[in-house]
This record gives C-alpha cells, structure tokens and sequence, in this order.
C-alpha cells in the first residue's frame, strides 16, 4: 500500500513545539508526529509505517488542486491552500510551542481551517497508531464533545468546536463556512490525564505562538542578504531543539532513505554534540547568546559521565542513545527498508567531536564570555584526551561501518580542537600547565597532516593518510585555520572535490569509495554548502553567490532541506529537515554577509 | 491513639502511597496524576500544579491516617494485615466515591455533564478513575492496600 504513496520528501513541512515535530503533506495530511517527544514512537508514522503506520488529514472533499504550501511569515505555522470551485480553502497548522504556566497539554496541535468564496466541504481522518508495533487505540471515548483517544501511557483529545462527533480510523467530512472557521484541536497528554482543550483556546494559543515566533526572527541579527533563507534555518534548528533539555535532534525523522529504496536509512531523532556545536557557531552570528549558551549547557550536561570520552552521539536526556534495531513489517518510504529505530554510531570513536566542542567554546570565549571553572576544565579533560588519542584511527564524521581508517577530517578537527584549547588558555589568567603538552602534540599532528594527508601528484588533501580517495568534509579546512587560506594546498583540494566530487551544479558527493554499504546515496548537502563557505573564505566570492543562490532554489518554496539530494531529480533524501545542513546553509551565509 | 506514631508514619505511609502510584505512572500502567489534580483546584499553572498538589496530598494522607489510627485504637488492635484491609476499604470509598465526586468542586476539571466549555480542563477520572486507564484501580489499590499496610505495622495500640 505504502508504495502508491510517494510524496516527495522536500514537500514536506515541518511544524514543531521544540518538544516533538510533525511533518505535513501538501495533502493536508500529518504523515509523521512521535508523542510524546521527537524520540518516542509515531502516532502518525505513515511517512515509513505504511497505511498501518497512522495518519491525520485534513483536506477538502470536493475537487481540489493544490494552490501553494508556506510558512506563514516568519513563525512556524504552515499554510496550506486550495483552489476549489468558486473558493479556496486555507488549512493552518500549528504546534503550540510555550506552555509553561499555563493549563496546556505538553502536546498542543492546532489545525485551523478556513474557507473562502463558499461553504466547503472538508473531509478529517484521523487514524491513529501506538507504538512500534503499530497498534489501534486501547479505548475510544467522548466528552464534552471532545474525542478521546486513549492507549496506555499515551493519550490525546480531539476536538473541532462544531457539533460533528469525529469518528476515528474513518472519513469524516464537515462544512467551513467562510464566515464560521473550524478550529481542530488535537490535545495530547503522556503519563497524565487528558487536558480538553477547546477549539477556541486552541486558536487563541496558535495566534500567541506565531507572535512569539515572528518577534523572535524579528530579534535575529543577520545580514542584509537572504534574510528569508537564513530565518527559516534558525527557525528549523530552533524548531529541532527540545526544549526539556536543550539537546538539538539531528533531525525529526527515522530512516528516510538516502536512495529510495534503498537501505541507507537511518535514525536521527538524537543529538550529535557536533549539531549543538555549529548551532553554537550559528547563533551567536546571530546575536542569540541564550540560545548559543543552552546548546553548549546541553553538551556539558551530556558528556558528564562519559568524559572524558566524547560519545558520537546522545539521547535527548544526554544518555547513551538506544541500540540500533530494525522495525519489522515497516514497509519504509516508497519501499526503502529497513526502518530502524536507534543508532549504531552510538559506539564509535569519532576524534572529530572533540574539534567541534572545543572550537565552540572558543567561538563562545571570542564572543566575550568567559567559561565557568567546570566547563573550562571539561574543556581541557577533552583537550587532554585528543593529546593521548589522535593517533588512533576512527569512524569519521560519516561515521562509516567499515574498517576504522585514520580519516584526514578527524585528524584537521583533532588538530581543532588543541589549537583552540591553546588558544583559549593564552586568553586566560588561569593557563594550564598542560599548554606546552598541547603544543608539542599539536605540532606533531600538524606535521604529520602535511606529510601524510596530503597528495602531491593531485594536489590536495585526501580522505585518509595514504589515500587516493577525496573526502568533501575537507572543504572545512579553510575554516580550520590549519593552512593560510591563500595557500595553492587549500585551494588545490577545493577544486579537486569540486571536480572529483561533483554531482552536477553545486552538488557534491561526501565521498565516491566504497565504505562497507551496499547501494549507493545521494549528494550530500552540507558539503554544499561548506563549498560555499570555502569558496567564500578563498576569495571566490562571486562563484560562491551563485551556487548559494543555487541551493537556495534547490529547497523550495518551504526553504527546508533533507540531508542529501538526488543529483538528477532534485528530489530531497534522507533524514528531513537536517540540522547539520541548516547549519552549514547559516555557515554560508554567514561568510557571504561578511 | 498514637500520635507520635500517627506523625511519623502517616507522612512515611502517603510518601510510600504516592512511590507507587508514580511508579505505576512511570511504567506506562496508569494516567493517574494525583499532584496534578489536587494542585490544579489551587493553581492552573500544571508545573506548579505538581508541587503543590504534592503537599497537599501529604496533608490528605496525613488525615486519612488519624481514622486508621482511631480504628486501630477502636478495635483493641493493629497490624500490617489489619491494615492492609483498612486500605482497601479506604480505595474502594476513595474511587467509587470520592473520585467520582472531585470534578464537582474542582474549577479545573470537566464534569460529566457539563457541555463544551470556553476554558481547558483536565479529564475527569471517573469511576475508580478508569478514564485514566484499566490498570488504575489496581494500582490505587495496591498503594492504599501498602498505605494501610504501613500504618498498621507501626502504629501502636493505647
């Protein structure tokens, strides 16, 4: 059945309460919704889970063509609008993010319709699924015109304010009037009794959420070029953040796939402390310090009891994040299995990470503030550790399932992260006696880059010491400072994974060798972006711009990206939206404002 | 009575009360929230709610314990059996009656009868608060039955 199905992933739009997140078809149907965070099991998981994973539609039930789908202003409420005979008719869709204070649910979905030129028939289906076995609703009530829906720990109520009793797991058509809008509520409650939230309240709180939304892009300091883009990233990352801990999710979904049909399909609904670090970097460009500081709280908080290793990743309470499993019977987006649920990458070493963190709370002690005493000696605890460890071969950023390899990107960040460790004691009163440790490895490891990472016959650095393979994640070294920016060294390897690496226009692969998978994947886009960046950092201004503003039409009219693209197609593919590529896209955009 | 024994271990008896009841929260068997209902007739702040909610239903159980103790004193007797009787009796009154009677005074809790309204309010338990799932009147038995079970070990007989 899933098979018939086929919206293309970049037509999704994303909602949020930085709690959890939905993902809404052009058809007005909620295809992906975890309750009651972004880790725990669909309620609404047809995206991966076929027609028995759940849905919530909203749509007219007459003859409709799609007319557009948007965000409204600069908030996180998403429009969706059709053109019907003699009228229109306007779905928006909210998740009411702030509900502190107040007699809220933690979950709060707010679907408000509205129609235009005549009465129009709107059909509601809301089919709802617990679990990763996919199981119907324990028990199925009513009060006070509400719909409640109830399976163990997990229960939600619906409303719309009119007379209709909505049926679950079955069509339901109701008429909007133009000048009686019909407000859908949907109130979800984890552990706890049910809150009834009337369709009134709900579109009070919608109104209050997309205020709170707008002053918020308002308060963003950005340049005066693409604004609009670079709003809507920092309201996706803003969006991706859960709120509870301040951990930011890689991305809202599991196994999207990276090929459709493929297996490639993994789940990122977990943090990576190098996403809190390039929204660390992205937010302070921003002029949004508490955000800056919350992400960099979360990685301290974290990496607690592993330190001072750093671990790959985390669940969003900072715990080891579950053991990867697959979910049988799942039928996956458009046939693409296995759908997993937890990650393998949880085990690796990973050397990058250090790089990141530390390079974060350099850009934090640039911005003027000064670290606490805990933070600064975590900082040197993993300063410490790349000392003793950088010689040891790892997964790399792609985290690959192949032979551990002594990957050039790890190597550049490990480089990274002691030389902002040195550089942050040189600014403190308080220098660590471990300075001069820091400097002599750094000097070793930077020698050894030179000598064994780099291809004189191509000119340019190579994925791993002794390769021939090309790595695009090496597109940061301008960034890196590890070489002046005008060295033939930078340059040469920009242009080779430029034309090695190139997926047509300014896409780009992450990497062409074989690494242990079978199937292929798509063009990586944060290497795009970081291209971008690079170029831009190089002096290549001009080329730069024009493959910003390539990408920039390549995320549609939402402004949304996945984290990698069909070269051919254009289609989005895997994970959706990515952190990691919203980060990358502020990162360009940053270099280009400058 | 004991009234020492009354001080001491009612607080010790509710605490346990209230352990079990979270756990069973914890676990996925009910959506029983009693700090959340009883601080939400004080406050409608729901993270307040729980705090408040949380004395007073230490307050609660502290009275609910000086009638255990009077039995106790009454009968010539106690005992953690005894006692453990004691509580269920106390859950059976407590979810077919009381319960089912707290959306009546409680400004934030629908009633039964009552029609779509213009402000939120929590569901209202029902009988035995099953609307908050199957498995609650056994966990709010189990609590009550390990509440009484406390008091009547400890409490003297004077």
């Amino acid at each position: 059945m899933n098979s018939i199905r086929r919206i293309p992933i970049g037509e999704y739009g994303l909602i949020g309460d930085t709690r959890t997140a939905a993902l809404v078809a052009p058809d007005g149907s909620i295809d992906w919704l975890c309750l009651p965070r972004f880790d725990s099991p669909p309620v609404f998981g047809r995206l991966v889970g076929g027609e028995e994973g759940g849905h919530f539609v909203i749509a007219p039930d007459e003859p409709a063509t799609l007319a557009g789908q948007g965000y409204r202003g600069d908030t996180a409420t998403l429009e969706t609008e059709w053109a019907v005979d003699g009228g229109r008719l306007v779905l928006a869709d909210t998740m009411v993010g702030e509900v502190t204070g107040v007699m809220l649910p933690e979950s709060l979905l707010v679907r408000r319709v509205t129609s235009q030129g005549r009465p129009i028939r709107v059909g509601v289906e809301i089919s709802p699924r617990f679990g990763y076995q996919r199981e119907r609703a324990r028990r199925i009530r009513r009060q006070n015109g509400n719909l409640l829906v109830d399976h163990g720990d997990i229960a939600f109520s619906l409303t719309t304010g009119t007379e209709h009793q909505l049926e679950p797991d079955r069509p339901n058509v109701i008429e909007v009037r133009p000048d009686r809008p019909v407000t859908v509520v949907m109130s979800a409650s984890h552990r706890g009794p049910l809150f009834l939230v009337p369709s009134e309240v709900g579109t009070g709180e919608a109104a209050r959420d997309e205020t709170r939304w707008q002053l918020w892009a308002d308060s963003l300091v950005t340049g005066p070029h693409h604004r609009r883009a670079i709003l809507r990233s920092f309201i996706t990352l803003q969006l991706l953040t859960y709120s509870p801990t301040g951990a930011p999710v890689a991305a809202p979904t599991t196994s999207l796939p990276e090929v459709v049909g493929g297996s490639r399909n993994w789940d990122y609904r977990y943090a990576w402390p190098r996403d809190a670090c390039t929204g660390i970097t992205a937010f302070l460009s921003a002029g949004k310090e508490r955000e800056a500081r919350g992400f960099h709280a979360w990685l301290l908080h974290a990496s607690r009891l592993a330190r001072p290793r750093l671990p790959a990743l985390f669940s969003l309470d900072g715990r080891p994040a579950p053991l990867e499993q697959e979910l049988e019977g799942w039928p996956g987006y458009a046939d693409s299995r296995p759908v997993r649920v937890g990650n393998g990458a949880r085990a690796q070493h990973q050397l990058d990470g250090y790089g990141w963190v530390l390079d974060a709370a350099w850009q934090l002690t640039r911005a003027g503030h000064r670290l606490d005493g805990e933070t600064w000696r975590t900082m040197q605890a993993f300063a410490d550790h790349v000392t003793r460890n950088w010689m040891l071969p790892d997964a790399g950023i792609w985290e690959r399932r192949d032979l551990p390899r002594h990957h050039v990107h790890s190597k550049l960040m490990a480089w990274v992260a002691l030389d902002r460790a040195i550089q942050i004691a040189e600014q403190r009163s308080d220098t660590p006696r471990r300075l001069t440790e820091w400097s002599a490895a750094a000097g070793i490891l930077g020698d050894e880059i030179a000598r064994r990472a780099f291809d004189p016959h191509n000119g340019c650095y190579t994925a791993a010491y002794e390769s021939q393979d090309l790595d695009a994640a090496l597109l940061l070294l301008p960034w890196t400072g590890f070489e002046p920016n005008d060295s033939p060294r930078v340059a040469g390897t920009i242009d080779t994974i430029r034309r090695e690496l190139g997926a047509g226009g300014p896409l780009l692969y992450r990497y062409r060798d074989h690494d242990g998978l079978t199937g292929r994947e798509g063009a990586f886009l944060p290497c795009s972006f970081w291209l971008v960046h690079a170029l831009a950092m190089t002096g290549q201004r001009s080329q730069a711009e024009t493959l910003f503003e390539e990408l920039l039409g390549l995320g549609g009219e939402l402004g949304l990206y996945a984290e990698e693209m069909d070269p051919v197609t254009h289609d989005h593919l895997g994970n959706y939206p990515q952190a990691l590529t919203h980060s990358a896209l502020l990162q360009a955009a940053t270099a280009l404002n400058d | 009575m004991d009234w020492s024994g009354w001080a001491t271990f009612g607080v010790a008896a509710t605490a346990v009360l209230t352990a079990v009841i979270v756990g069973a929260q914890l676990a996925g068997l009910t959506r029983l929230d009693i700090p959340l209902m009883l601080g939400t007739l004080i406050t409608g702040d729901p993270d307040r709610a729980r705090f408040v909610g949380f004395f007073l239903h230490l307050v609660m159980g502290q009275f609910f314990a000086l009638f255990y103790a009077a039995g106790f004193a009454q009968l010539g007797r106690s005992g953690w059996l005894l006692g453990a009787g004691f509580g269920l009796i106390h859950a059976t009154i407590a979810g077919a009656v009381l319960v089912p009677l707290l959306p009546t005074i409680h400004p934030r809790m629908a009633t039964e009868r009552a029609g779509p309204s213009s402000t939120t309010v929590l569901e209202p338990p029902g009988l035995l608060a099953l609307n908050y799932g199957w498995s609650t009147p056994l966990v709010t038995m189990a609590a009550h039955v390990v509440y009484g079970a406390i008091l009547g070990a400890f409490l003297q007989v004077r």
